[in-house]
């Protein structure tokens, strides 16, 4: 067992978990959306981009760009909430809700790549 | 190619445009055998960087995570209205950007209460940890020698690759190396050095050259390295092979013969047989300082004006008159020390039918040795029974200066009219051997170098240079008389070369045509004809045969090839009458025609 992998398939995997607990439910309620879940995926999001930095193959580049579309999508996602919850007049209006979690959505899309990815690596894996 | 457009484009831009002027082009195949191995390894380098900033990154992203989550938990108050507030993730990350930067704000939006200033005391310390970490690894990453060197190799690459003009690839810069990449850079020609020593490619960056000499810092017994430093360019065009280190010559030869055997190889070495394994890879030129200096010892007591002449053309322009020796040509010669060095001068010596004493510090091996003493050269007994009280020449050759020095001196004690020739090792000891005023000095680096300057400057010195010594000695000295004429100085003038075709002399050609076309009347001022060009034609190439110092009444032809010596003003002028038609209506015949047009129909 290689520990590097144990923790490298980790992150990409609860950040494709935290992401997809936030982005669940109606889209427009601003209830159902935690905060502290946004904030989850989006640090587990970095660490999993930093993981994944200095890997030389064809696959490895490929992680990486999905991690930074994800981390995008994230921050824009936490500069709506921002926006909405501190400058604009309206607050937590449902379309505002709608903004943030379906930028939220963007990046669960990536994070599904990620982990298709992660495990389109695994299965080609043969021990030798 | 038929879109004159797109051949624009692609010359400018493409690598793959056909360029019929660079006849030595390589074929993509040719091109794929060259290794450069080393870029990958400069590449991987570089990811490795990235793959050590993962842990600082993270712990910094996780510092930042932890105390963000911690504000947002702990509850604070509101000074007015005395109800429990919690920060915002925004307010929390906005606090922790300005505290964990050392900026400072203070307590925003409102003032803490004592349960976040708790945490916020944790935080602090944590942050500023973090940063100190991340900042010190990056940092510490950027001053990594490995990593520095990936960067230089880069950088190296890259200004290699952007090389369009042709070049030379040096590979040693050592004492030989300095002085060719400084004659080289003098004549406009674009250098690439390469060398194991750090300092020396340091040195590059302090010497003032006109052109950017990329160089770099690595061993060219790796085919890769060579690779990177250009072997793969078309536009390389000879690789001086000129370390001190004759194996490291030896690799570099056969390297760029089997990888690109259309290139001019030049390699040094001091060893015979590393001289015979060399011409087993295609044809280098190979320069022994060490034989050489026995061959021009020997044209140097034959012929003393045809060695002045040769040693001052192979120094380059500007450089001093040497003065002529008067060596003795007959006598017996004591050389002391019978190395390498030693065994090819004596060779040299009895080739010209002189007779040799030598002394050696210990007979060993010399199952070959002439006559000699045993002992030490410079103790005088060893001196005085070598019999030198009684010879004609002298010869230091040990590889030591001081022994050298303090052998000369007991020496011309003992016979003061001696004519002693020494061999000098270090550079550092040149001023030494100046004020002993040697009548004949071998420097090994600065012969290596001026053979090779003569070999690649100019094509037709070379030629010049070998056909000095089958002419005799008073011919050389009436043409060193005729170069000290010519510029009033006893400096070298500059060198150069004219092809009397189409391309290169368009006015000239209905003039040759004719027959008409004599040197002394070709070579006169294009201001004023009644001058004459300070520029003497020291050789004319025709169909591969040369003609020395013609006189005035050579009839030249198309197609002859000049080599001239004279000053910057006389190639000037040259050059005018080779261009412009009208100067070279008024030099052949003394009319002014008017350069427009118009001009000429009136003239009519």
């Amino acid at each position: 067992m290689n520990l590097e992998k144990v923790v490298f398939g980790f992150f990409v995997l609860l950040a494709a978990t935290l992401n997809f607990g936030f982005f669940i439910g109606d889209i427009g309620d601003p209830d159902l959306h935690n905060p502290y879940e946004l904030f989850a995926a989006l640090v587990v999001s970095l660490i999993a981009t930093v993981l994944k930095f200095g890997d030389r193959t064809q696959i490895g580049a490929v992680h990486l760009a999905t991690s930074l579309v994800a981390d995008l999508q994230l921050v824009a996602a936490a500069i709506a909430w921002t926006y909405a919850a501190h400058i604009s007049t309206e607050g937590m209006s449902a379309a505002a809700t709608a903004s943030v979690v379906s930028l939220s959505g963007g990046a669960l899309l990536a994070n599904a790549v990620s982990v298709v990815l992660l495990v389109v690596e695994t299965v080609t894996y043969h021990r030798r | 190619m038929a879109n004159p457009l797109l051949d624009f484009w692609l010359r400018l831009l493409g690598q793959e445009a056909p360029d019929e002027r660079r006849p030595s082009r390589l074929s993509r195949r040719q091109r794929r055998r060259i290794p450069r191995a080393s870029e990958v390894q400069a590449e991987a380098t570089i990811f490795l960087v990235l793959r050590r900033m993962r842990v600082p990154l993270i712990v910094l992203i996780l510092i930042f995570a932890v105390s963000v989550f911690g504000l947002t938990l702990v509850p604070g108050q509101d000074p007015v209205t005395g109800a429990t507030i919690r920060m915002t993730f925004f307010d929390a990350f906005y606090f922790m950007s300005y505290t964990a930067s050392t900026i400072g704000f203070g307590e925003l939006p409102v003032p803490f209460t004592p349960a976040q200033r708790l945490w916020v005391t944790v935080s602090i310390y944590l942050t500023v940890i973090g940063w100190a970490y991340a900042i010190g690894s990056l940092l510490a990453l950027l001053q990594d020698r490995a990593f520095r060197q990936a960067l230089a190799l880069q950088h190296f690459t890259r200004k290699v690759k952007r090389l369009r003009e042709p070049f030379l690839l040096i590979v040693g810069h050592g004492r030989t190396g300095e002085l060719l990449s400084k004659a080289f850079d003098e004549l406009g020609k674009r250098v690439v050095v390469i060398d194991i020593d750090p300092e020396r490619i340091e040195s590059l960056e302090l010497g003032s050259y006109h052109a950017d000499v990329p160089g770099l810092v690595a061993d060219a017994r790796d085919p890769a390295h060579l690779g990177v430093a250009g072997l793969a360019n078309p536009g390389c065009h000879a690789v001086l092979a000129i370390t001190n280190d004759d194996e490291a010559n030896l690799t570099v030869t056969m390297t760029a013969a089997l990888l690109r055997p259309d290139l001019q190889v030049i390699a040094r070495t001091t060893s015979t047989s590393i001289a015979e394994r060399m011409r087993a890879f295609g044809e280098p030129t190979v320069v022994d300082p060490f034989d050489r200096f026995g061959e021009h010892l020997g044209l140097g007591i034959r012929a003393p004006a045809s060695y002045q002449l040769i040693t001052w053309l192979e120094s380059g322009p500007g450089a001093a008159l040497p003065n002529r020796g008067h060596p003795p040509a007959d006598g017996r010669w004591v050389v002391c020390g019978y190395g390498r060095f030693g065994r090819e001068l004596v060779a040299d010596l009895h080739r010209e039918g002189i007779e040799v004493t030598v002394i050696e510090a210990a007979r060993d091996g010399g199952d070959d040795a002439p006559e000699g003493v045993v002992g030490d050269g410079a103790d005088p007994d060893v001196l005085e029974r070598a019999g030198v009280a009684d010879a004609a020449g002298f010869v230091a050759g040990v590889d030591n200066d001081a022994s050298n020095l303090s052998m000369i001196a007991a020496v011309r004690r003992l016979n003061p009219d001696v004519f002693v020739a020494a061999r000098q090792n270090r550079p550092s000891s040149s001023p030494l051997f100046a004020a002993m005023e040697t009548d004949a000095l071998l420097v090994p680096p600065e012969l290596v170098a001026h053979e090779v300057y003569a070999q690649l400057s100019t094509p037709l010195l070379w030629r010049f240079v070998q056909e000095v010594p089958h002419r005799d000695d008073e011919w050389a000295a009436g043409v060193v008389d005729r170069l000290v004429e010519l510029t009033g100085k006893r400096r070298l003038p500059p060198l150069w070369k004219v092809r009397l075709d189409r391309a290169e002399a368009p006015a000239l050609q209905g003039w040759l045509r004719s027959g008409e076309g004599r040197t002394g009347a070709v070579l006169r001022d294009p201001d004023e004809r009644d001058q004459r060009l300070a520029a003497l034609v020291l050789m004319v190439l025709r169909d591969g045969e040369c003609l020395l110092v013609p006189d005035d009444d050579l009839v030249l032809q198309v197609g002859d090839e000049l080599l001239l010596a004279g000053s910057a003003a006389a190639r000037r002028g040259l050059d005018a009458t080779m261009l412009v038609g009208g100067a070279a209506e008024y030099v052949r015949t003394g009319r002014r025609v008017a350069t427009g047009w118009l001009w000429r129909k009136f003239q009519r």
